[in-house]
């Protein structure tokens, strides 16, 4: 039924466009600017985010300085200077101060910011509550003055107003900076322009960042590395990833004579014979120009396009960290926790969900001064972004909360939840597109393949990390039977043969009773002539030990090593070199040398230490041969590896007495004299 | 009442025994030897001992206390802290020795500060070194007296009509009513109460009664309790001193006195009661010498609580532990006790001995004591 057309007019006159400062209002919580803290850390946000993107497009190592400085009650002046190629003059106008304008909202990679409202939404945030313009200053490399503008952005028209223009001699080659005065609060700690700054530090090692708070304190994040990370590359659309209407839109806009043409060129992973299946498919001319397949074609192309196998979506539009930046990145901002222990960075190889490539990065800290007594931190990265807000609503918190962490060496109730200790986990997930929770951009939505990629490098991490724990618990026996064997058995020795007027005894079969163990020593030594790592091997147990040592290290880095003695075999493709130790009897030690060429990168970590011939139980500073190296072992080792089984079956049924000093005597404690 | 040889010595009360014994010094040395033997066969040198815990105590029905059962633990140089307490049992064993050798003795806080000089092997706390003490008289079979080991003056108060006779220090024997020729604060007991230092006299006082807290003891001395119901006022001073406890025992002993015990009304009381009465966990290898069976609990209990609707404070996490503790306790396992002490549990409430005072300073002597007392056929 046709409603009266009175009530349509009536309708109709109350229909108008709605200005961006309403847009603005009413969006104020997604854009980022519903409370004054948060208005600071969102603009400092778009600033920066804007400034590094710059930086990374030119290839310039970022140096971003962030100035906070208090104006007045509640007022504060921000300020954010890089030194990216700088913005063109015809430029900066509808970059600051006009809503919905960037140049890479059409395109097909990995970015921090997407929209292009970020840094424009700050500006009519400033405008709006303090009525002050934006100052832009930005110099390109080719202009000998930079210019500075001082920008409105027009609530009705959305669009640009400039106030002021002026051209001034900047002492910097290049670069752009942005000041604001708006209603906003400083704060430190959780969500804060600090935490910010701190996290882009962590996932940017290649920039350098500083900070100047309200009270004159200057905070510098160092670079770590000169590396810059590689640009992620701009690829073509994905059919898997295509909506019906996106493939209209390229249809027509393209220049490609032929479907055909246009469906290998265009678009990405589809090979000619992959072509020619989907047009026969879709029951349409492969000769046909583009522009010319409409309504039920279209969507008979689209259905072909998703039903024919195609090359899966390449990941070259990502920009992983990658496994060394994520490490220098938590060694520089963590340092000073003093953690004991940077798990090797885990990076998944790429996967596709709904035609857009993604990948997930874990890296993991423990130990140190970080606190033991809560929840583990997670940062949280998006596209290389930290985000700080939702954190119980992302579903990284969610992988993380979902895995039991007590089998890896956490605290946990239950078995899920937030694991508690004294670890710090970065997550990072890059995509072309990723599925946020909302606008805001504060938490990924949860979506199982996601998850269940962040899992499996969950996993891996916490791998490393339950082998770190053991590893130390069993040193730190060690450290005690060292205690025991270098510092109170001789006195007890003295003690008592003096009290009896005795010669003291020869203590070795005692300490090698005590011990029981092999003990494999592995420092790394730097020099100005070169790295050496002198290994000793020493025979702590009672019985004379015939044993194999074998060491893992990168290819690359083995190509650099020179051994003495030579190995006894190696495979330097895989980075590995072993030895046969000559028969060490008890308390017998022998030695051999890896050297390096002065100023090369290693560290421990960078070995694996294994021997085969004893069991685990019995073997300090080196883990078991794995099962899977195929080395053909010399007899000789196969025959101690089998005794060393008997052993270690045998010795299980040793005598269980009660230790008297560990015995529970705290009931007594509290009473009698 | 016979004594076990076992663990306390008998010699230690005979008359006139010399209080350090040249052969306590034997034993320690038999210890060395031991540990060295095992050095020179190339074991890992270990001693065994009997666990001094609340599940290793025994009943001995002949005397009436709980003393230590069979269980034994090790201690093996095996282990870091095991190794310590063996190293630092041997710097014990020298400076015993040695101080044998000098004729002198030292206190057990003294003995605490001589250990700065042994190095990796010095005591963290005193009470480190005193389980290490304890520890050396049950493997030895004596007692840290005859270490040339002693307590400082401790000082518990004694009150009542009590004549006894002391060796003071200059060797001079005192004779001393514990009433007529005291000042107010009492007689104080020496670390030393066996029969070379001193002797009882003569007594008209009835019973023993035993406090946990000094504002009970002057209350009751203020009142005049002592005199009016002829008893002897012993002021516990919380967990009591092994002198005290000692004393304790000789007194209703060889007086052929009933003795009570009065304390708090808490759990912790009930423990300073066991102590007296049954033997301490930490001293169950001396029971034989320091416990007293035929001691009584007069109070405060938790049905007196409810009966004299006594001023009183919430249970704490810490005393419901205790509690429950104590359910497990031997030493608590009758049936009396159980009910005593799931009554508590129950009601969730303690309370002070002074806590009586909310119906005036004489209460406790007017009605309290005597309406206990009496009950327990003691009056």
């Amino acid at each position: 039924m046709v409603p009266p057309p009175t009530i349509a007019h009536q309708l109709a006159a109350r229909q108008r466009e709605i200005s961006v400062a309403e847009f603005f209002e009413r969006n104020r919580q997604i854009l980022g600017f519903d409370n004054p803290q948060r208005s600071l850390l969102t603009t400092v946000k778009e600033a920066t985010d804007n400034g590094i993107d710059a930086c990374e497009e030119a290839g310039i190592l970022p140096e971003i300085l962030v100035e906070i400085a208090k104006e007045g009650e509640d007022r504060i002046r921000v300020s954010v200077t890089d030194n990216g190629p700088g913005i063109l003059r015809k430029e900066i106008p509808n970059v600051f101060a006009r809503l919905l304008y960037g140049s890479r909202f059409h395109s097909n990679r990995q970015a921090r910011g997407q929209q292009g409202i970020g840094i424009s939404a700050a500006v009519l945030y400033a405008n709006l509550t303090t009525a002050r313009p934006a100052k832009i200053t930005s110099k390109v490399e080719e202009e000998e003055a930079a210019h500075v503008l001082e920008l409105f952005l027009d609530t009705q028209k959305n669009q640009p107003r400039i106030a002021s223009e002026d051209v001034v001699l900047w002492d910097r080659p290049h670069g752009t900076k942005i000041e604001l005065v708006l209603k906003a609060r400083y704060i430190r700690g959780r969500q804060s322009p600090y935490e910010y700054l701190r996290g882009t530090a962590i996932v940017n090692p290649h920039a350098r960042i500083v900070l100047v708070e309200p009270d004159g304190t200057r905070v510098t994040f160092e670079r770590a590395t000169d590396e810059k990370p590689p640009i992620a590359k701009e690829t073509l659309p994905h059919p898997y990833g295509l909506e019906l209407g996106e493939l209209g839109y390229l249809l027509k806009a393209t220049k490609r004579p032929t479907l055909t043409e246009f469906l290998t060129k265009d678009l990405q992973g589809v090979s000619a014979r992959a072509a020619k299946e989907v047009v026969a498919a879709a029951a349409i001319k492969a000769s046909l120009p583009p522009a010319s397949v409409h309504g039920d074609d279209q969507e008979r192309l689209l259905t072909a396009l998703r039903t024919i196998p195609l090359v899966a979506p390449s990941s070259e539009g990502l920009s992983p960290i990658g496994a060394m930046l994520i490490k220098r990145g938590l060694r520089n901002v963590l340092g000073e926790a003093r953690p004991d222990f940077f798990a090797p960075p885990v990076s998944r190889p790429p996967k596709v969900r709904g035609g857009f490539p993604f990948m997930v990065e874990v890296g993991l800290v423990y130990g140190g001064a970080l606190p033991a007594d809560q929840s583990i931190q997670i940062l949280r990265f998006a596209n290389r972004v930290p985000l700080l807000f939702q954190q119980g609503a992302c579903a990284i918190t969610n992988a993380v909360s979902n895995l039991d962490w007590r089998r890896y060496g956490l605290d946990q109730k239950g078995g899920s939840g937030l694991p508690s200790g004294p670890a710090l986990l970065l997550v990072h997930v890059a995509s072309n597109k990723i599925p946020f929770t909302s606008e805001a951009k504060e938490a990924i939505a949860e979506d199982p393949e996601i998850d269940r990629e962040i899992t499996l490098a969950l996993q891996v991490a916490a791998r490393h990390l339950r082998t770190h724990l053991s590893r130390r618990t069993r040193r730190d026996l060690a450290s005690e039977k060292f205690a025991i064997i270098l510092k109170i058995l001789p006195k007890l020795a003295e003690k008592t043969s003096h009290l009896v007027g005795k010669e003291i005894p020869d203590l070795t079969p005692v300490i090698t009773r005590i011990m029981d163990v092999v003990n494999i020593e592995t420092p790394v030594t730097s020099t100005p002539d070169g790295v050496w790592v002198p290994v000793e091997v020493t025979n702590y147990t009672p019985r004379a030990r015939v044993l194999e040592l074998f060491v893992e290290l990168s290819p690359d880095l083995m190509g650099k090593a020179s051994f003495e003695p030579a190995p006894d075999g190696t495979e330097p493709a895989l980075g590995r070199a072993w030895w046969t130790l000559p028969k060490l009897v008890p308390s017998g030690k022998t030695r051999l040398e890896l050297r390096f060429p002065a100023k090369t990168d290693v560290e421990a970590n960078d070995f694996d230490w294994y021997v085969a011939g004893i069991d685990e139980s019995h073997l300090l500073g080196a883990d078991t041969l794995p099962g899977d190296w195929d080395v053909r072992l010399p007899r000789t080792i196969v025959e101690a590896a089998e005794a060393a089984e008997a052993e270690a079956h045998a010795t299980g049924a040793g005598d269980e007495e009660v230790d008297y000093d560990a015995a529970e005597s705290s009931a007594s404690a509290a009473e009698d004299d | 009442m016979p004594r076990s040889r076992a663990r306390a010595p008998p010699k230690t009360t005979d008359e006139d025994a010399p209080r350090v014994r040249a052969d306590a010094l034997k034993p320690t040395l038999a210890l060395a030897q031991s540990i060295y033997e095992q050095l020179d066969h190339g074991e890992i040198p270990r001693m065994r001992l009997p666990l001094r815990t609340k599940q290793n105590l025994t009943f001995l029905e002949r005397e009436g206390v709980w003393k230590l059962g069979r269980q034994m633990g090790t201690r093996s140089a095996r282990k870091l802290d095991g190794a310590l307490m063996l190293l630092r049992t041997f710097y014990l064993v020298d400076f015993i020795n040695e101080m044998a050798r000098d004729r002198k003795t030292s206190t057990l806080r003294e003995l605490y500060y001589i250990s700065e000089a042994w190095e990796e092997a010095k005591f963290h706390s005193e009470d480190e070194s005193n389980l290490l003490i304890e520890d050396l008289e049950v493997l030895c079979e004596r007692l840290r007296e005859d270490f040339r080991l002693h307590p400082e003056e401790n000082g518990a108060s004694v009150i009542g009509d009590l004549t006894i006779r002391e060796k003071n220090r200059k060797g001079v024997v005192k004779t001393i009513n514990c009433r007529d020729d005291v000042g107010d604060g009492g007689y104080a007991l020496p670390f030393n109460v066996e029969k070379e230092k001193i002797q009882f006299v003569s007594t008209k006082a009835k019973f023993v009664i035993a406090i946990e807290c000094g504002g009970m003891v002057d209350r009751l001395a203020e009142n005049g309790f002592d005199e009016q119901y002829n008893a002897i006022l012993v002021h516990l001073k919380g967990q009591p001193a092994r002198s005290t406890r000692r004393f304790l025992r000789r007194v209703t002993e060889e007086l052929k006195l009933p003795i009570v015990v009065f304390t708090d009304g808490d759990p912790w009381s009930f423990r300073i009661y066991a102590s007296v009465a049954y033997g301490a966990i930490k001293t169950a290898h001396l029971s034989s010498y320091l416990a007293t069976p035929a001691a009584e609990f007069l109070g405060v209990t938790a049905s007196d609580i409810e009966n004299y609707d006594l001023p009183s404070d919430k249970l704490s996490e810490q005393d419901i532990r205790a509690l429950q503790a104590e359910l497990t306790d031997p030493r608590f396992a009758t049936a009396e006790w159980r009910a005593e002490i799931e009554l508590m549990l129950k009601n969730g409430k303690k309370a002070e001995q002074q806590s009586l005072a909310k119906y005036g300073l004489n209460y406790v002597t007017e009605h309290y004591l005597p309406e206990k007392l009496t009950e327990m056929g003691v009056l």
